[in-house]
């Protein structure tokens, strides 16, 4: 009722934040010299560092609990604006599809860990089992693609609920290797296996939606633009609904309960709470979003190999969630941004990304676990006053 | 066995134990426990440190399964349901160690305790916000009413998580976390743990408030604060070593050579 | 199945088992302790194998020739190093995290374990690469029928039983021994009689340490060659084989170890295809096992105060 006078935050800081954001982000993707990626990166670091010293990071907090929902169209805007400045650059787009997409898979993983608690160090697998699913339709059957994003994701649910039985009777470290065996046998597997091109992997078919193929470049109105940008559309469109589907999950009794189960099991089956239930819901609703992600990341690359869904992946992919600030959606946003981005930008990095992030992470659980965003209280309604 | 009569008058049986046996390894926690409550008692269950009171409510709760005995409640067999079916069927509990979830809101946990009651449905949940947003408007207002019972100011803060509150708000979540889903038997495992005697006797005088809005509420409060017990139970059971040594209103347990025994070989 | 092949077999297996043993006592030691679980583990035992390969190559540079002292310099090499990078571990990631959720723990030594990975891959000299390993080992063998019982294996062999019985000399009969069990059983009470708690940890950290660097080396020594991914294979399956075993217990944790070797080996010979999906085996039969005994043969004891 009160919302929109007196006491509600103001959308102003927050939209502000995220233009300057993503001003930082298209200059740093236009850069190319090296030495002024460094610059720039030493720079926004210090932006941050001093805005957060004049506390000028607090209204925009407040902004992003009070408005979040005007907040979100805007961020989709900004995702916009990055690919319309970048229309004809394929090599951006494919990097803004890969941080799209490794959000969504995050999501999935932050349901499954920042939420239920249920630890998931496969991530890249079933992310691998979305794109080879891609792989393998695309190639043999004539399933119309969008379908097979859906089938993507629940061959991801399927393969992951074979390790449900280990994953339910198990806690803590020991489901922690329940998962790790799996992300090991998943990349033995795919190496050995004749059927599925072994360690050279398969060609995925591009996308087609409706006749229109996703590999040609295209005009509209005399502008070229990147086929990229088709598939920037539609994994800008998967984002939004994991985002909301999320977002829905965490500000409902679901989000509850799960946090619930995660914090004391105990306290929660006397409160009637049904723990099989819920992990299992977490636990594939997550892999069926990390499939989706991972089957039209197969069609954005165009190739499927067994290098690319290792066991070091799928810490890249827990790295993301405990730096960005666990069961913080927006914190995977941040987060993921970083992760994927930085390493390409800055060649000299790039070898030693899986150590620089593995230490990243070290810091964080040493310094600051709550991460880069700290997951706020929950407010069902963002802004609603009794 | 006959009920005794009770001060505040008893109605029908809610909870019935017949001979509740519970061992770990080689040591009886449970040693056939007879117990019956009527309907409105409320009952202390006192004994030394390690006499089977927390193990008594774990079994009751169906976290521990009894080796041997049978609980019935309100006429239906518990002894093999599981906690959540327990829950279900109207009994509800703090712990001893207060159990709050530390970074949730003061709602969240509240809400924890009104699992039965909430929607629990993924449809509803994910898709119909307005019907979830009515349920939650309500919901915030049921546990707003009952946080202010037991103190007005926290009910204003109800969006703050509990690891900024200090104990005696903890205790009362933890208590309103219980009641929330309007239980037929309430256990209270010592709830003036951490607490001094005027936080206690206030939280003791608020829960007494909400068993008078809440018809029929029955309570097993264990309490090693005696002020505690002879101020609010209707009658005492008093346990060494797992088995039942004496009952009775607090004044004849008080004056059991056997309870005053029990006490002092500890000390 | 003839003697031979049967003999031959069964070599393997033990050797496999013995390696899966020392890994699976560290974790052992490591939970016993803490209580905790430390996912380097199997990292620690890759770096401790590459140590010993550089100090093998670095003794070739510098001319020494004899075998002997080779593999003596890389034996007193690789343990002492990996029983200081043990003890630096659990000082400065074990320790500070105790107050910390479990799961803290888990994930600090989960990356520790890929930072080491990626050092050794990144660091040393074309380690991205499986690297040969020295045959310092005499090679003769035996004939016994068609089995041919190497003499480099039973010299491992022994010396890892070797190693193990002075492991359990040392638990058993001396002062440190009685307590790291001292804390293992009971860290307060450990306390208030006195004993230095950080110290044995770190020592026991240290110890366990030592026999991951010792199993690296027979892991190079066996196959004559090493990758920067052994000890997260051999991580992951020691670990299990602790699990099997009940965490806690050190004959649990050795026989868990030749047990989970015993496994692999029949379903190498049981299955025709398996050659090529040992490892999916290997890793299949740890899902397995986790599915059937999520706590181990031994349960670990559960008991919440709730």
């Amino acid at each position: 009722m009160a919302a929109a006078n007196g006491g509600a935050g103001s959308v102003l800081p927050g939209v502000t934040a995220i233009a300057l954001a993503t001003a930082f982000l298209i200059v740093l993707l236009r850069v190319e010299n090296q030495t002024a990626i460094i610059s720039l990166l030493a720079f926004g670091l210090a932006a941050v560092a001093v805005a957060n010293w004049f506390g000028w990071l607090a209204p925009v907090t407040r902004s992003f609990a009070e408005r979040e929902n005007a907040l979100d169209a805007f961020a989709v805007v900004a995702a916009l604006v990055v690919a319309a400045v970048f229309h004809e650059d394929h090599f951006v787009l494919l990097l803004v599809c890969t941080v799209l997409l490794y959000i969504v898979a995050t999501l999935g993983l932050n349901i499954q860990f920042g939420y239920a608690g249920v630890l998931n160090f496969a991530g890249a697998s079933f992310f691998g089992i979305g794109a080879y699913t891609a792989a393998v339709l695309n190639e043999h059957t004539a399933i119309p693609h969008l379908l097979v994003l859906l089938i993507g994701g629940v061959m991801a649910a399927l393969i992951g609920s074979l390790l449900l039985l280990p994953v339910l009777r198990t806690r803590g470290h020991y489901a922690a290797v329940v998962t790790i065996a799996f992300a090991l046998l998943f990349k033995t597997f795919l190496e050995v296996n004749d059927v599925l091109g072994g360690p050279q992997g398969l060609q995925v078919r591009s996308m087609k939606i409706l006749g229109w193929s996703f590999n040609d470049n295209f005009q509209i109105g005399g502008v070229k633009l990147s086929f990229y940008i088709s598939y920037f559309l539609v994994s800008l469109i998967i984002l939004v609904l994991a985002f909301v589907l999320v977002r829905r999950i965490e500000r409902s009794w679901v989000g509850l309960n799960l946090d619930a189960l995660r914090l004391d099991e105990t306290a929660a089956c006397c409160f009637g709470l049904d723990i099989v239930r819920w992990k299992v819901t977490a636990f594939l609703l997550g892999n069926f979003l990390i499939g989706i992600a991972g089957t039209l990341f197969g069609m954005v690359g165009g190739f499927v190999q067994p290098n690319n869904y290792t066991f070091a992946d799928s810490l890249i992919l827990v790295s993301i969630l405990l730096l960005g600030g666990i069961g913080n959606p927006w914190g995977v946003v941040v987060a993921t941004v970083i992760v994927v981005i930085v390493p390409e930008k800055l060649q000299a990095i790039q070898e030693y990304r899986f150590l620089l992030y593995a230490a990243l992470v070290m810091a964080v659980l040493l310094f600051r676990s709550e991460g880069l965003l700290p997951r706020p209280v929950r407010r069902y309604f963002p802004g609603w006053r009794p | 066995m006959t009920l005794e009569p009770t001060r505040r008058g008893a109605s029908s049986s809610v909870l019935n134990v017949q001979g509740l046996t519970r061992r770990f390894g080689g040591v009886v926690a449970l040693d056939h426990l007879d117990l019956e409550l009527a309907q409105g008692e409320i009952l202390g269950l006192i004994g030394p440190n390690g006499s089977g009171k927390t193990t008594f409510f774990n079994v009751l709760t169906g976290l521990y399964t009894a080796d041997s005995g049978s609980i019935r409640f309100g006429g239906t067999e518990i002894t093999q349901a599981s906690p959540q079916a327990i829950y279900h069927a109207g009994i509800s509990r703090t712990f001893q160690r207060s159990r709050l979830s530390l970074p949730l809101s003061i709602f969240d946990n509240i809400m924890i305790g009104n699992h039965k009651r909430l929607n629990q449905k993924l449809w509803f949940n994910l898709v119909r916000r307005d019907a979830f947003r009515a349920e939650f408007a309500a919901s915030f207002s049921q546990a707003q009413a009952l946080v202010e019972v037991f103190d007005p100011p926290l009910a204003g803060r109800m969006f703050e998580p509990i690891a900024g509150l200090p104990m005696i708000d903890r205790r009362r979540i933890e208590i309103c976390r219980a009641l929330i889903s309007e239980p037929k038997l309430l256990l209270l495992d010592e709830p003036s743990a951490g607490m001094t005697h005027e936080e206690t006797a206030k939280l003791m005088d608020d829960i007494l408030v909400v068993r008078q809005r809440l018809t029929g509420l029955t309570i097993i409060i264990v309490e090693h604060e005696m002020g505690v017990i002879e101020r609010i139970t209707d009658r005492c059971i008093v346990l060494n070593f797992g088995r039942k040594i004496s009952e009775g209103i607090f004044a004849e347990i008080a004056a059991d050579r056997q309870v005053q025994e029990a006490y002092l070989g500890l000390q | 199945m003839d003697f031979g092949l049967f003999a031959q077999h069964t070599m393997n297996g033990l050797m496999l088992g013995m390696m899966y043993a020392l890994v699976a006592v560290g974790f052992t030691l490591f939970f016993g302790v803490l209580d905790v679980i430390k996912f380097s583990h199997g990292d620690v035992l890759t770096v401790g194998a590459f140590t010993a390969l550089a100090t093998f190559v670095g003794l070739k540079s510098m001319g020494v020739a004899s075998t002997t002292v080779e593999l003596l310099a890389m034996l007193i090499a690789a343990i002492g190093a990996m029983a200081v990078l043990g003890a630096v571990i659990a000082k400065a990631f074990v320790l500070p995290l105790r107050a910390a959720p479990a799961l803290n723990t888990l994930l600090i030594t989960l990356m520790l374990g890929t930072v080491l990975r990626e050092a050794v891959r990144l660091f040393y000299p074309d380690g991205a690469n499986p690297k040969p390993f020295p045959r310092l080992l005499p090679a003769e063998s035996v004939s016994i029928g068609n089995f041919n019982l190497r003499l480099d294996n039973t010299i491992m062999l022994a010396a890892g039983v070797l190693v193990i019985v002075g492991l359990q000399l040392m638990l058993n009969r001396t002062k440190l021994g009685l307590a790291i069990r001292a804390v293992a059983q009971d860290e307060e009470t450990a306390k208030t009689m006195g004993v230095n708690f950080s110290a044995i940890v770190l020592i026991t950290f240290a110890i366990g340490s030592a026999l991951a660097a010792f199993a690296g080396l027979m892991n190079g020594l066996y196959y004559n060659e090493i990758n920067f991914g052994i000890g997260l294979y051999l991580g992951v399956v020691g670990f299990s084989a602790a699990i099997i075993g009940g965490l806690g217990s050190i004959y649990g944790a050795i026989l868990g170890g030749f047990m989970f070797a015993a496994l692999q080996t029949i379903g190498a010979v049981a299955l025709p295809f398996a050659s090529a999906y040992k490892d999916v085996f290997a890793f299949a039969v740890v899902i397995v096992l986790m599915a059937w005994r999520p706590t181990g043969l031994i349960p670990e004891k559960l008991s919440e105060r709730v």
